[in-house]
């Protein structure tokens, strides 16, 4: 490798930290930098959950300290947000209009909150959260919240309520079988989890979507679901899975479609552009389907597979064997998720 | 170029004149018009979207009247050359947005000109006075078949023309794909039978539920007319070509809207796969969601970028709960008395052998089942050009005209819109059907009696404010989802507020206005550069002439020795009118620079 490499990764989260690790294993010269617009280093999204009701304090979260990144030689540029990829120039530009050129990169932003679109009219009322800035702004809610209705669309709505249970909150479930993500849920399924919640303490947990939300003059909301169920709380948490962190990327050229297109050595239609963890999209040929993988272990794994590719190499991401996952009691074959 | 002196009245204010104390004062500015191929290169390049729209509609113009609130001025900088402006203030495909300078890197999103459009219309008061420059009556015949966008932009513009023109139509009503193929929810039917009838006042004679080549020959209508306009659209959908088409469940796009159109309710199921990415294929989702549908899947070869509908559209569906399945392609549909399935494989994308866009490679052993009640097949159309009596050259499925014009193998028939250009949006069907009316008129009068000009006019500072850069797009206010699919025809967009449309108004940098600095004044004290907020002022050696005779880029220099001028790049200009507030010479002129359609004399 010429020793004016200049590897940038894109994302501060396992996959990219993966990444730098490996490419600083094996390349002790070249540049690497990565860039999130994230002000926080390196920590741990799934216990987000748990720091939001105060049951962790925030180094706990912390994955590794900021010296790490000095110690390894690798720039860390936090707080600065990629607007747009010319891939073509190999320009990375910034929003403080600042130009960052590579000769690598790695795409590994991973997903923010999915907010539906049948539910944009009701954005201003809801709560979500997928990072730690979020959890810091809505931990004071939290706290002061006496009553609380979860949009259960995904795993981590699970574990929100669970925490907040713990916290000892009203808590409301209105699951969302049509689009759990990332599982497909059956009827019998969804009535087995809620069966489990009720039994766990959750005040109420019936299937639904929001009808409309109307905000009292207390300050409460009155939430109606299409089920005809009516809630009166304080705050409503929407968990609806997540969706890639793309949009810097649309219109660059690189193809997208949930997630960024890579084959399975994780590159991208463009040479030198790499992406990989939840914002990478890879065809399963095992699943017939496109597969946004989840979780911290598929994205440590994509991370590591992507920077040896980067650096040569011509390793295939295979996707992992078939596990099980316990969700409220019911067990779940997958091959893509194995832990948070 | 040539000068004008015009003379324009104009009353003092809106005030004196309800007080009943008007007076005129006459105003004589120095209007001039070009022909140069430098200004209309000049247009292109600086009113993106007036240069985008088919028809070239003066945006910047009608955005301005909304914001000085005169609503029914702005519906006829609009009318003047796009015949329809409320159906299209709902419809349009919006090219215009695409091209808007407000969206370009780092200066925020697209004005929402469609949305404006619509508000003029909306907000114009009831008595309203249609403009129509009339020619006298030539004394000559024409028959339009087809009065879909492209035949009413056709009769619209013969018939003002002065000529008498006669539309015939094969369906009960007239408009076309506007009538039979555009959901209720998104155009309502009395709106748009509003505007056709200003075009029919003209004196343009209807026949509806006359098809030319079943109830009326073509031969005949050659004999009767002195000239013929086929604008018969596109009216034979193309099919998907894979086994289990032919069973019952399996519909065109095409037919289903109009099936639906009709007043039909048509059965759909609790699950319907729609295979097709354009503005039908969402129409057809958007439908059987209001049909009773539960699981409405789009699905579409490449991914939702590639798609030719706008990004509003696609939210639409979503929000109705349509979901669009990337990257497959149709492979057999299931099914024994009736379709029961469909089975799909999946896309890979690759670089198109031209270097645009993508091509949807299939990926081998990539086979699935989706199980559904209904497919619908929304891949487009071609034209029905079985006339059986008159045979003309086909180009493809196309009717031929010969290059640059409209003008048939037949003598005196002509064809405009999709049945020539092959399916298209509205906009360009209008644009089409006028271009061939006044194709067909230059026949009659041996001439062009119009042609189009770059005008200039002197302006005065607008009063935008810079602020007024950083307001986000104004939401347009929408039916809720139960509301819309409680009845197939409530009105899905509501339409913007008066205030909204002012706020809008107020985003549009009114590219119309171009900068100039006066090289002999100027002092190059560099105020105006200081207080520019881009980098829109430049020192200059040279300006770069292109190959149609349009100005180039500048180029720059930084010697002081090299500069030959200091000029404003209208192309980073977003008219916020800073230096010419500073300029202590006022050697900055503002010129309102539009295209316009002028009558020429003979």
């Amino acid at each position: 490798m010429p020793k004016n490499d200049h590897y940038v990764i894109i994302g501060n989260g396992p996959a990219g930290n993966a990444a730098a690790d490996t490419l600083r294993a094996s390349d002790k010269l070249a540049r690497i930098s990565i860039i999130s617009d994230e002000m926080f280093t390196f920590y741990y999204r799934h216990r987000l959950p748990e720091f939001l009701t105060g049951a962790m304090d925030a180094d706990a979260l912390t994955v590794r300290p900021y010296t790490v990144y000095k110690d390894n030689n690798v720039r860390m540029r936090l707080g600065q947000c990629v607007e747009r990829i010319d891939p073509a120039d190999k320009t990375l530009y910034l929003k403080h209009m600042e130009k960052v050129h590579y000769t690598k990169l790695l795409i590994a932003t991973g997903g923010r909150a999915f907010t539906p679109p049948h539910l944009a009219p009701f954005r201003d009322s809801l709560c979500f959260m997928t990072r730690y800035t979020d959890a810091l702004q809505l931990k004071p809610r939290i706290h002061d919240a006496q009553s609380i209705l979860i949009l259960g669309g995904d795993l981590i709505s699970l574990n929100v309520q669970q925490q907040l249970l713990k916290a000892k909150k009203t808590v409301y479930f209105a699951l969302n079988p049509d689009s759990f993500w990332p599982l497909k849920l059956t009827p019998g399924m969804a009535a087995r989890i809620q069966k489990s919640l009720e039994k766990k303490g959750v005040a109420s947990c019936v299937a639904g979507d929001i009808q409309d939300i109307a905000r009292r003059k207390n300050g409460k909301l009155e939430v109606t679901l299409d089920s005809k169920c009516a809630f009166t709380v304080d705050l409503v948490g929407c968990f609806m899975g997540l969706t890639p962190n793309i949009e810097f990327i649309l219109g660059s050229g690189i193809d997208t479609e949930r997630g960024v297109l890579v084959d399975d050595r994780l590159r991208t239609n463009f040479p030198d552009v790499y992406a990989c963890g939840d914002c990478a999209q890879i065809y399963n040929p095992a699943l017939k389907d496109y597969w946004v993988s989840v979780g911290w272990h598929n994205a440590e794994l994509q991370g590591r597979t992507a920077a040896l590719n980067i650096l040569g190499d011509n390793k295939v991401i295979k996707p992992l064997k078939q596990g099980v996952l316990e969700v409220e009691g019911l067990k779940v074959n997958t091959s893509w998720w194995k832990k948070f | 170029m040539f000068l004008l002196k015009e003379k324009r009245l104009y009353l003092r204010n809106e005030e004196e004149k309800f007080e009943g104390t008007a007076y005129a004062r006459q105003v004589v500015r120095d209007i001039r018009f070009s022909t140069d191929a430098r200004d209309f290169g000049y247009i292109a390049e600086n009113i993106p979207c007036q240069d985008a729209c088919p028809v070239h509609t003066n945006i910047p113009g009608y955005i301005r009247c909304i914001f000085e609130n005169r609503n029914g001025r702005s519906y006829e900088l609009n009318r003047m050359v796009n015949i329809l402006p409320g159906v299209l203030g709902r419809i349009c495909s919006r090219p215009c947005e695409a091209r808007c300078r407000h969206g370009e890197s780092d200066l925020g999103e697209p004005v929402k000109i469609c949305h404006l459009k619509r508000a003029a219309a909306d907000h114009k008061h009831a008595g309203h006075r249609i403009s129509e420059n009339l020619f006298a009556p030539s004394g000559k015949t024409v028959a339009v078949v087809g009065s879909g966008p492209s035949g009413l932009g056709a009769a619209h513009d013969l018939a003002a023309l002065g000529h008498k023109v006669a539309l015939y139509e094969s369906m009960p009503r007239p408009g076309g794909m506007l009538m039979y193929g555009i959901p209720e929810f998104r155009l309502p039917r009395d709106l748009l039978m509003l505007e056709i009838s200003n075009i029919l006042r003209l004196g343009v004679v209807l026949h509806t539920g006359v098809a030319a080549g079943r109830d009326i020959s073509l031969k005949d209508l050659l004999k009767k007319y002195d000239a013929v306009v086929l604008a018969t659209g596109t009216l034979s959908p193309n099919e998907l070509g894979i086994p289990g088409e032919s069973l019952p469940g399996v519909l065109s796009g095409l037919d289903f809207m109009m099936r639906v159109n009709q007043g039909e309710t048509p059965a759909v199921g609790e699950r319907v796969a729609v295979i097709g990415d354009g503005f039908t294929a969402m129409d057809c989702a958007r439908t059987c969601m209001r049909f009773g549908a539960n699981e409405v899947t789009v699905n579409i070869r490449k991914t939702e970028e590639f798609m030719p509908v706008d990004e509003h559209e696609i939210f639409e569906a979503k929000f109705e709960k349509v979901k669009i399945i990337g990257l497959v392609n149709s492979v057999r549909i299931l099914g024994k008395d009736r379709v029961e399935g469909i089975v799909f494989e999946r896309n890979r994308l690759e670089f198109s052998r031209t270097g645009a866009g993508r091509d949807a490679v299939p990926i081998s052993n990539s086979e699935f089942e989706v199980p559904c009640d209904t497919v619908i097949a929304a891949i487009g159309q071609n034209p029905a050009t079985d006339f059986n009596d008159v045979k003309f050259k086909l180009d493809g499925h196309r009717i031929f005209t010969k290059k640059g014009t409209h003008a048939t193998s037949v003598k005196n028939l002509f064809a405009a819109g999709d049945c020539n250009t092959g399916a298209s949006t509205v906009i360009a069907s209008i644009a089409q059907g006028r271009r061939c009316a006044h194709e067909v008129d230059a026949l009659f009068a041996g001439r062009r009696r119009k042609t189009m000009l770059v005008r200039f006019e002197p302006a005065e500072q607008t009063g935008r404010q810079r602020a007024w850069d950083f307001i986000p797009p104004v939401p347009m206010p929408a039916a809720d989802r139960s509301a819309r699919l409680a009845d197939y025809r409530n009105e899905v967009e509501q339409g913007f507020t008066p205030e909204q449309a002012f706020e809008e108004s107020k985003r549009c940098y009114l590219c119309y206005l171009k900068y100039e600095i006066n090289v002999d004044r100027c002092i190059y004290c560099f105020a105006c550069i200081d207080v520019a907020p881009r980098d829109c002022i430049k020192m200059i050696h040279d300006v770069a002439i292109k190959p149609s005779g349009a100005y180039g880029d500048f180029v720059q220099t930084r010697d002081w020795t090299d500069v030959r001028a200091i000029a404003i790049d209208n192309k980073r200009c977003i008219r916020c009118g800073k230096c010419y507030e500073v300029c202590p010479t006022q050697c900055i002129h503002i010129i309102k620079t539009e295209l316009i359609e002028q009558d020429l004399e003979a």
